[in-house]
């Protein structure tokens, strides 16, 4: 958050027309502010105007509306300056960017959104990820598999799973699995994944002998990064110590 | 086929659209699989996502050509995949290919007349 006192304010000036990656480059610059936490930004349309080229581009020439030069205006402390600076240059390419020394007078007040919500818990540690691949078709007591599993997933108290369905595969019995908009009852690829702690997973690995009849059950290293607005889970914290 | 312990698991990203000598990359990718005898391989279709070029791929509902994110997985044996990567490479011409390793729990089928490798 931007206080009262000395900070930076940089303009970057790119030519209306120009991209980055198939998007506007001042759109791109404006996202990529947004997404790293900048206080404010504002873009300007010039009217008028020549660069390096020495070619005056003005708005009453219709063809070349899209050299109108487009000034994107920010004010930041001195940190996030340096912090957003390469990726400035490197999204405004041949465009002009510079920075000038500021004096915040009056900060913007705080948005409403920014006074409430407790900020998240952040949680780091280390995880397995546990992949189960099936057929959408199999069953399980005369119920789908995959609707079994994640009952019997949640049951065994472990952290989350998601299921998906894929469009095309196959897999131990060299069966393929194909979606097809003729067919309403194809056997499409069932993936589940499940995160959670190492031991947890492997406790369950028994239950899933009884129940995975056809498929494979594959187990990885992950790191997990949480964001959660509640409670850490018990054996989270009990990780981080 | 017989597939435990250690194990590679390769994943492939690319856009729906993307083709390969007329027919979709996906599919092409699929086929080439059953051909090198690779243990098996799932395509998923995303509903949004970005990737090498940046553009913003999303599936619409309204739309018939929608270009939307599309994940190859594989698993199998670190040889076998090894075999597998240089075909991929030359059939990829735009997307990421990511590799990790994996750990085989259980790997069960019924009946399966497969060839032997």
């Amino acid at each position: 958050m931007l206080r009262t006192g000395p900070a930076k304010k940089v303009t970057v000036y790119v030519i209306e027309g120009q991209t980055y990656h198939g998007t506007a480059g001042y759109a791109a610059i404006l996202d990529y502010l947004f997404f790293r936490g900048i206080s404010d930004a504002t873009v300007t349309r010039g009217i008028a105007g020549f660069g390096t080229d020495h070619k005056l581009h003005t708005s009453r020439l219709v063809e070349l509306s899209d050299q109108m030069p487009i000034k994107i205006e920010f004010i930041e402390t001195p940190e996030r300056v340096q912090e957003v600076l390469p990726k400035l240059s490197e999204i405004a390419s041949k465009g002009l960017i510079e920075v000038h020394d500021t004096n915040v007078i009056r900060p913007i007040p705080p948005g409403e959104k920014q006074a409430p919500a407790p900020p998240p818990v952040k949680l780091e540690a280390k995880a397995k990820m546990m992949r189960i691949l099936i057929g959408e078709h199999d069953s399980w007591h005369g119920r789908p598999l995959y609707e079994a599993l994640v009952q019997a997933l949640r049951a065994n108290d472990v952290a989350g799973v998601t299921v998906y369905r894929g469009i095309l595969g196959y897999g131990a019995n060299r069966r393929i699995h194909k979606e097809s908009p003729l067919h309403l009852s194809h056997d499409a690829p069932i993936l589940l994944t499940v995160v959670d702690q190492e031991e947890k997973l492997r406790a369950i690995v028994p239950v899933l002998d009884d129940m995975v009849q056809q498929g494979i059950v594959v187990l990885s290293d992950v790191d997990v990064i949480k964001y959660s607005h509640g409670q850490p889970l018990p054996e989270m914290q009990e990780k981080e110590k | 086929m017989k597939l435990e312990g250690k194990a590679k698991m390769l994943r492939i990203h690319f856009g729906e659209d993307d083709q390969w000598h007329g027919q979709p990359l996906y599919q092409a990718i699929v086929e080439r699989c059953r051909q090198l005898d690779i243990a098996g391989a799932t395509v998923y279709r995303g509903i949004q996502g970005y990737g090498a070029s940046t553009r913003i791929r999303r599936s619409h509902l309204l739309s018939f050509s929608s270009d939307a994110p599309v994940l190859v997985q594989i698993i199998d044996s670190e040889e076998n995949i090894n075999r597998l990567i240089p075909a991929l490479d030359e059939m990829v011409s735009e997307g990421l290919i990511a590799m990790s390793d994996v750990e085989v729990i259980r790997y069960v089928h019924q009946g399966g007349e497969h060839p032997q490798q």
